[in-house]
């Protein structure tokens, strides 16, 4: 390895930080710039339903001490928004209008929450849950038992129900095409899983297409649904939780090829040999089922890392699905997912 | 949490609005009722490529020096920001444009180096500014708004301090800043606080008195104005011409007279032509224009000519650094000139004190018919503080001592060697008080003599006379704070350093060191048996000062014959209070060891 190369990992979340522990470990000498919207260092995103168990300070939740950073000769570039990646001339742009040269870069940026057509008109009425901030807003907008009402409810989703149940609040999960994704669940077997999750002491809403959401009137919780019935759902807050879109649009003119995600081979290497992404963002070919897919979860998205960054530096290694993608329901009746395993 | 202790910096280029941005900010606060301390760098050139930083500490509780570590950092210009990111502390913000026009080269931009500790707050600053102004001139007052909402500023005293300050010029200028500090405070709703900055409520004034915020050299005029000068002349030199420029404009309501002659050498004879003819008269310079002033400096000696000069030190010799701070023309303030000339030298270490010093240089000068030098620097004439003024006038109008009645025939003694040394002084015009004045050296009645006894017994009367300088009415020409009787470390300091020491040593008191500081107002004549008491306390003695050689040390060992541990630094900037503590605690461990 060429002394000083520059590694440029885009996105600091789960793979962008594995990536770069690897990264470091097989070449001490290079030099690695991490790059990432968010005005916080790495933080686990799994451990944001904590903030309604009180954990509301940000330092509390960071997976490294800010020290880490310059104790590693890590340049973190944060609130950076990064325009275009050049793969030709090895330059990526931010919208700052700052150019940066690197020899290899790994897409790591994930995916944002995902927003039906249909429910766009109604994006200032509802809230993410994506970020710290987010869940921080969230947690300021929730009166004392308050109800938040989920749209869709994927594991993201239900992973915070089941935080928010725990800890005194109510939660309405209004049933959809995206309820449990990324699992994808058979019909016959639905009913099973939402019962799972009444159990939990989740009222579920199934059935009538939604109509619109407002404002709900003086006096009542500050969102009403009203569904295509005439019924209507109340709720402090209401939250989407349809999945994920890979973060991608950065990408449109660096000449790699695109489908919904990054396409990637098993090596994690995009059509431009400069080029790795890992993580959520990414659609790795599938020789088994001939066709690019998705691998979701901690623990893969967290193996991605690792293996993008051992072939950014030299080796060949296929990344390998790690564990049961299944969901299921275990023994005391609760529905799990080992998309929620995490260390 | 109500105290309130919050530093903020402001940097950017020339021309940005930097010192502006400080100036409303500084002044808001104030007027929210909050103490302050700020103080601008800028540089030598007017406008264009150089750099700008301002400083303002906020605080509730009375503090004494700026801090090493700033809380927030706003930069108008990376190139020039980016070097005091370091200046943050952890947990701290630092904001930035996120949005330049400029392309920029790799590293050139703010997020390259805002540290994993520190949050980040990129602000399109310049299309907020243009979206509600129709201009990007305002970009400095955006950040203004910004920080209002960010940190709960009073917004009120924002838009009053910006009406005020925008009242000279067109409607339009000061609505459109006003838009512009509206547009940032609705910028920042979109932004989550990340950082653990906090303001609490300000602090409560006592009645009876006036809470004002200025700087040094407007404090100094403040006092002028107060002991009732009649004259000044002066020639513009950075960093004293502010005291001119504000006298300029209220000397005249006030029926007194200033002229700016055409150099520093008509401008010292001037003031002392003045103060013979009874006009309380004052000059203001810097070091070199006292360089210039030293030998008429000696005229006013010779002749017991009251008069007192300003003297706002900056970095010397020569033209040396004129927009950076130093405290080295003491030996010039205290030996220069020719002979034996000694004359009182007074340092202020702070805004209240410049006021003070200011007024009763005046009385000084009076009442020991002699010049009075006092000794500002940058760092104390440009920084800012709020002041708590007495509404009573404290100084004395008239510290003459008068010539009694003269028999007829009697010949009128300009210079009767008396009890006290001082002779009662007849001014031009005064009935029977016709009188000889030279710089030769001279008999009781002005005469020329080269007697060696006359030389001798006038010498002795010209510095014995000042010995009186030392018990004079309320004036601290020195005062002890920090820990009584025995410590293991002193810290003797003068200036505008001793902010910094006090606050050293309350650090280090708070690291259970015995220690305590020591202010030196009065460096001529100096006051040796305070200093002596209190040297003798201290196992250690520390002076930090602002001049290579370590004037203070060498004046006092001098005098005391005391070997004391000398911290000298003249990098430009104001002292650091780590770097004093740094100092205290290896000399109080040194002590601990031996």
């Amino acid at each position: 390895m060429a002394k000083g190369t520059h590694h440029v990992i885009i996105g600091i979340g789960i793979a962008g930080n594995r990536a770069a522990e690897i990264l470091r470990e097989r070449d001490p000498d290079c030099r690695i710039t991490m790059i990432t919207m968010s005005r916080l260092p790495f933080y686990n995103r799994y451990d944001l339903p904590k903030v309604f168990r009180g954990v509301r300070d940000w330092r509390e939740i960071l997976v490294d001490p800010p020290a880490h950073y310059d104790k590693s000769h890590i340049t973190l570039r944060r609130d950076s928004r990064v325009t275009n990646v050049d793969g030709q001339r090895g330059t990526l742009t931010f919208a700052h209008n700052e150019e940066i040269g690197f020899d290899r870069v790994v897409v790591c940026t994930g995916g944002s929450g995902y927003l039906p057509e249909d429910l766009t008109d109604y994006r200032h009425l509802m809230n993410g849950f994506a970020t710290f901030e987010s869940a921080m807003t969230v947690y300021e907008l929730l009166p004392e038992g308050g109800r938040v009402v989920m749209l869709g409810g994927d594991m993201i989703g239900l992973d915070l129900a089941r935080t928010l149940l725990e800890t005194g609040y109510r939660v309405t999960l209004v049933v959809n095409d995206y309820t449990f994704w990324p699992h994808r669940v058979a019909a016959d077997q639905r009913g099973k899983y939402l019962e799972a999750l009444e159990r939990l002491g989740i009222e579920v809403h199934e059935g009538a297409k939604l109509e619109r959401v407002k404002e709900g009137p003086k006096g009542m919780p500050a969102r009403c649904l009203v569904f295509e019935d005439g019924s209507e759902v109340f709720g402090d807050v209401v939250m989407p939780f349809c999945g994920l879109v890979p973060s991608v649009e950065f990408m449109l003119s660096s000449g790699v090829d695109i489908e919904r995600g990054l396409l990637v081979n098993p090596q994690l290497r995009t059509t431009n040999e400069r080029i790795w992404a890992a993580g959520d963002v990414c659609q790795i070919w599938s020789a088994e089922e001939n066709a690019y897919r998705f691998y979701y979860g901690w623990n893969n998205v967290r193996a991605m890392g690792e293996v993008a960054a051992r072939n950014m530096t030299g080796e060949e290694e296929p990344f390998v699905s790690i564990g049961d993608e299944d969901l299921y329901v275990d023994k005391s009746g609760h529905i799990n997912s080992p998309f929620w395993q995490h260390d | 949490m109500d105290s309130t202790d919050l530093q903020i910096i402001i940097c950017g280029s020339a021309g940005d609005g930097t010192i502006a941005a400080g100036d409303i900010l500084k002044r808001a606060m104030a007027r929210a009722g909050y103490k302050v301390i700020a103080f601008d760098l800028y540089p030598a050139e007017i406008r264009g490529f150089g750099k700008c930083v301002a400083r303002v500490r906020v605080t509730t509780e009375q503090v004494y020096s700026l801090k090493r570590r700033s809380d927030v950092l706003v930069s108008l210009d990376d190139s020039h920001a980016i070097e005091h990111v370091g200046e943050v502390r952890d947990f701290g913000a630092v904001i930035f444009e996120n949005a330049p026009i400029a392309r920029l080269r790799e590293g050139r931009h703010m997020s390259a180096h805002v540290k994993p500790g520190q949050v980040p707050y990129g602000l399109a600053q310049r299309e907020v500014c243009e979206r509600a102004t129709s201009s990007s001139r305002s970009r400095n007052i955006v950040v203004l708004g910004f920080l209002a909402r960010m940190y709960g500023l009073p917004v009120a005293a924002f838009h009053e301090i910006i009406a005020d300050k925008f009242k000279t010029k067109a409607p339009v200028v000061g609505e459109s800043n006003i838009r512009a500090f509206d547009a940032g405070f609705e910028a920042a709703t979109a932004y989550f606080k990340l950082d653990d900055v906090t303001l609490g409520p300000p602090s409560h004034v006592a009645e009876g008195a006036d809470t004002v915020m200025m700087t040094g050299n407007g404090a100094v005029v403040q006092g002028c104005l107060d002991a009732g000068i009649g004259s000044f002349f002066g020639y513009p030199i950075t960093p004293a011409t502010t005291i001119m420029e504000r006298l300029a404009v209220e000397m005249p309501k006030a029926g007194a007279r200033l002229l700016q002659t055409e150099d520093e050498i008509s401008a010292i004879a001037a003031t002392i032509g003045a103060g013979y003819a009874g006009s309380r008269a004052a000059t203001a310079t810097s070091g070199p224009g006292l360089a210039l002033m030293v030998e008429m400096l000696g005229l006013g000696v010779m002749a017991e000519v009251p008069c007192v000069i300003f003297v706002s030190q900056r970095g010397g010799p020569s033209t040396g650094m004129p927009t950076k701070t130093e405290q080295s023309d003491l030996n010039l303030a205290v030996f220069g000139g020719a002979g034996d000339a000694q004359r009182i030298v007074l340092a202020p270490t702070n805004v209240e004190g410049c006021y003070r010093c200011a007024g009763k240089a005046f009385e000084l000068a009076e009442k020991f018919q002699t010049p009075v030098v006092i000794l500002l620097d940058l760092y104390l004439s440009n920084r800012y503080e709020t002041v708590i003024f007495s509404k009573d006038n404290i100084f004395e109008p008239n510290c003459s001592k008068a010539v009694e009645k003269q028999d007829p025939g009697q010949a009128y003694q300009r210079f009767q060697l008396t009890d006290d040394f001082v002779s009662p002084r007849a001014v031009p015009g005064d009935v029977g008080g016709m009188h000889t004045v030279t710089g030769l050296e001279h008999n009781e009645l002005g005469r020329p003599s080269d007697s060696g006894e006359m030389h001798t017994r006038m010498s002795a009367k010209r510095h014995r006379k000042l010995e009186g300088a030392l018990a004079h009415g309320d004036l601290n020409i020195c005062k002890r704070f920090g820990d009584e009787g025995p410590v293991d470390v002193g810290i003797l300091a003068w200036g505008s350093t001793f902010g910094e020491s006090l606050e050293a040593m309350m650090a280090a008191q708070a690291e259970g060191i015995r220690c305590s500081a020591m202010k030196v107002v009065m460096l001529s004549p100096l006051p040796v048996d305070l200093i002596a008491g209190f040297l003798a306390d201290c196992k250690e003695v520390l002076v930090p000062e602002l001049n290579y050689e370590g004037q203070l040390a060498n004046l006092v060992s001098g005098q005391l014959g005391r070997p004391l541990s000398r911290l000298s630094r003249v990098t430009g900037a104001p002292m650091q209070v780590e770097e004093i503590l740094e100092q205290v605690r290896a000399l109080a461990k040194g002590r601990a060891a031996a």
